[in-house]
């Protein structure tokens, strides 16, 4: 054996390490698809696949800002249910004052303030998320129950409905256009941009991020405002497609996103973790619910299944950093 | 001499998947022996003592306890059979007293609630036997390191060891500190037990040990008695290569002043700090551990607050409230505590250079990667960080490494003032050679650098001048050349200016 120095140990391992978190995701989604074609000859089928797109598009945008939040170790926001109704409710309700587009734009700044107060909250003063979030979450979906009066707010623009559930060149509904352009928006945004880098060092080593002159609390705080916008945003795609909304249209939304992020690979412990993984755990959760839904699989045993789903995948992340993380 | 050793390893070896980490090694200790372990970072003493803690099983090799073969399976084995670890981290709880932690294993116990006076008592005893003067109803958290420290090696000594293994105990201690180790250890040593020391402190090996075991590349290289050996035959001897001066001073011309500070204050820490650094100067900030040289260091890069006191660079006045404004000032600051402030672990060597410039590398927010690369790659190369690559995460190199990423980091943001707090603590001698080196360097290229460092010799061989700090005070200047005895005066509070 020639002269051993400790460079290839080190290597090796890690490599190992980050080949196995990897690969993992990739084959499970082949292998979930294989199960879906062995299971039931509707499964693989144009119009099931993309019933499972348009069913992902709204969580899916979501999933993109939990993400941030994940990554610079904000935990999770647990406001999204809030978010998503405020954006459903206020693009419908003010839909015949202002018209759709400008409903939209009201109804995605109203969330993106729950969300910059969030970030305040967290970032600035220096609260729990979990608490912080449960809190605003509460009293932002109490808001907009007082201002619809609790009851259920219809739309009257069929156009834009059509026009989300519409298909370009017949094939891909408009909406899974969209969630793919603010997946890939999120996607460089957090590999390419210094916000980017600046999201997994705070989530990595906040002290040592703070000693390099990066701005900590700002990008806390850019996590949480992001993850509000986007639930706004997916709140107004939601009210737009249903053109029926009720305070309690983005309950359940939160609980898919962290599902999506955790399954996804994305470290709740921060500083590690991609958009696209995340996406990629979103798509294998979703693949998984349709499969059973086919097999004709209850509700409450689906519910089960996720959540044995996440516990996995928390015990396989913490596993790989034991094992990554050497001595 | 055989005949006494409580513990014989032998042929110890080991392997990883596709690497050697330990290479038939041979190992003793007697009882009433101090054996100081010494070698480079990576040389193997981490892995060895791993072996002996049953951390690691041996592929190769037997391990003997007063001559019967054992096997150590795992740390709460190797601990039955008398095998005491005090780690360079401390394993203390802070919230709980000093008794508690002492006895944190087996608190005595009355009918299932704990004993109190018993614990005092226990705790006491054992506290006494070391003759360590620590209340034991302090809480932990309250303590300074150093006590903390002594804590620890008590908690050690309560399970009665037969082998107590201290792995580098004195890096964060000061001079006098380490004394009051050294008796603690010395208590140890009489009443039987025998001690092995690693260390890179290598006079402090010469003080304490009676012999000395030298590793290199995974290897044994030799065991020798420490009376027949210097300090730079054992460089020789880990390295493999004559290192003719431990701390080179590079002579540079020293220009106008870079930085001044007037009148810094923070309440319980420090008190009316000035000083002033040149440009190509270097100041050497000497003290006891807790004198407050840390905190000046924080303070003055905008980490901690300052109550009063006035920040210049170059003439002009700044206002710092946080490292931003103090790296847009031109401060740089290598941190005490390299895992905590230094490195981002999870990131990659280039990332962990590039973060504090990296609008120096981007444009309108989007890192332009090749620029990057290339800044990265040209600091990594220009500190000759180990291995050459620089996509493999910060935290799969080496401390010594690590802590070259560091410099290479706060190298990138070309700075006006660099404060270095112990750059080269934990560091192996090869490394800390090579940041002396970049130390001389960026002097002669006009960086006015602050040196905090506990290890006096390296303070007194690089700086141009001295502070002594004590009790959160400046309580001398030292012009270079000054003795080790003027600056421990100085720091003890025993000089009178």
């Amino acid at each position: 054996m020639s002269a051993p120095t400790s460079q290839p140990r080190v290597m090796q391992q890690s490599v190992f390490a980050r080949q196995g978190t990897r690969l993992a995701l990739p084959i499970s989604i082949v292998l979930i698809l294989l199960v879906g074609a062995l299971l039931s000859d509707k499964f693989l089928t144009l119009q099931n696949l993309t019933n499972v797109l348009i069913n992902m598009s709204i969580v899916g945008i979501i999933v993109v800002g939990m993400t941030f939040v994940f990554v610079t170790r904000g935990l999770a926001d647990l406001s999204v249910p809030a978010t998503v109704a405020v954006g459903g409710l206020l693009v419908l309700g003010l839909q015949s004052s202002l018209g759709t587009l400008g409903a939209a734009v009201v109804g995605v700044l109203a969330a993106a303030i729950a969300g910059a107060v969030n970030g305040w909250l967290v970032g600035y003063a220096g609260l729990n998320p979990v608490i912080t979030t449960l809190a605003s979450g509460t009293i932002v979906l109490g808001i907009a129950q007082v201002f619809v009066g609790g009851v259920i707010v219809y739309g009257d623009d069929p156009q834009a409905q059509d026009f989300l559930t519409g298909r370009v060149f017949g094939v891909v509904p408009v909406i899974v256009l969209i969630f793919i352009a603010v997946v890939a928006m999120g996607h460089l945004l957090l590999s390419r941009t210094v916000l980017g880098r600046w999201s997994y060092a705070v989530g990595s080593n906040p002290f040592a991020t703070q000693a390099s002159a990066v701005p900590v609390r700002r990008v806390r705080a850019i996590a949480f405002l992001l993850t509000g916008t986007l639930a706004g945003f997916s709140g107004v795609l939601l009210g737009v497609t249903l053109q029926t909304a009720r305070p309690g249209i983005g309950m359940g939304y939160e609980f898919d996103a962290i599902t999506a992020v955790v399954v996804g690979g994305v470290s709740l412990l921060g500083g590690s973790g991609t958009v696209l993984r995340a996406i990629g755990g979103l798509l294998f959760v979703q693949l998984l619910t349709n499969i059973m839904v086919l097999q004709g699989v209850p509700t409450e045993p689906q519910g089960i299944v996720k959540g044995v789903l996440i516990a996995g995948a928390v015990a396989i992340d913490v596993a790989l950093r034991r094992r990554g993380g050497r001595e | 001499m055989t005949e006494t050793a409580v513990l014989r390893m032998t042929g110890i070896s080991k392997s990883f998947p596709g690497i050697r980490a330990l290479s038939t090694v041979d190992f003793d200790v007697e009882a009433g022996e101090v054996h100081a372990v010494v070698g480079e970072n990576g040389a193997g003493k981490s892995t060895l003592m791993k072996v002996l803690a049953g951390v690691y099983q041996p592929d190769d090799g037997t391990i003997e306890l007063d001559g019967v073969a054992v096997r150590l399976s795992d740390p709460i084995e190797a601990r039955r059979r008398g095998i005491g670890m005090v780690y360079q981290e401390l394993n203390l709880v802070p919230d709980l007293t000093v008794a508690e932690n002492i006895l944190l294993g087996s608190t005595p116990s009355r009918f299932g609630l704990v004993d109190r006076r018993a614990l005092r008592e226990q705790a006491r005893a054992v506290l006494d036997e070391l003759d360590a003067r620590i209340h034991t109803d302090d809480l932990v958290g309250s303590l300074t390191v150093s006590q903390q420290q002594i804590v620890e090696i008590a908690k050690v000594y309560a399970a009665r060891p037969r082998i107590v293994v201290l792995d580098e105990p004195t890096s964060s201690l000061s001079e006098h500190e380490t004394q009051s180790l050294f008796r603690i250890i010395g208590r140890m040593t009489e009443a039987g037990l025998a001690v092995i020391y690693i260390s890179h402190r290598l006079r402090e090996v010469l003080d304490i040990s009676q012999r000395v075991t030298v590793l290199r590349d995974k290897r044994l290289v030799d065991t020798r008695p420490t009376s027949g050996i210097s300090a730079a035959e054992m460089i020789r001897l880990m390295v493999g290569r004559d290192l003719t001066e431990v701390f080179p001073k590079r002579e540079v011309e020293i220009g106008e002043v870079a930085l001044s500070v007037t009148g810094l204050s923070r309440a319980g820490e420090f008190n009316d700090i000035s000083l002033t650094v040149r440009s190509g100067e270097i100041l050497g900030l000497a003290g006891l551990v807790g004198a407050g040289r840390t905190e000046v260091a924080r303070a003055i890069f905008g980490l901690d607050n300052r109550d009063a006191g006035l920040i210049e660079i170059d003439g002009t006045v700044v206002n710092i409230r946080g490292p931003r404004d103090a790296v847009r000032a031109g401060i740089a600051y290598v941190p005490e505590d390299r895992k905590r402030d230094g490195i981002v672990p999870q990131l990659s060597i280039k990332d962990n250079i590039s973060l504090a410039v990296l609008d120096r590398v981007s444009a309108a927010g989007w890192i332009r990667p090749n620029a990057e690369r290339t800044l990265a790659r040209q600091k990594a190369d220009e500190l000759t960080v180990t291995p050459p690559a620089i996509t493999p995460r910060v935290d799969t190199l080496s401390g010594g490494n690590q802590q070259k990423v560091v410099f290479a980091k706060w190298l990138a943001a070309r700075p006006r003032v660099l404060i270095l707090d112990e750059p080269t603590r934990g560091v192996d001698v090869g490394a800390k050679a090579d940041i002396h080196t970049i130390i001389g360097e960026l002097a002669a290229r006009g960086t006015a650098i602050v040196l905090i460092s506990s290890e006096l010799p390296e303070v007194l061989a690089v700086s141009d001048r001295i502070l002594v700090l004590h009790d959160g005070r400046i309580s001398a200047e030292l012009p270079r050349g000054a003795s080790e005895q003027e600056v421990m005066h100085a720091a003890t509070g025993e000089f009178v200016s």
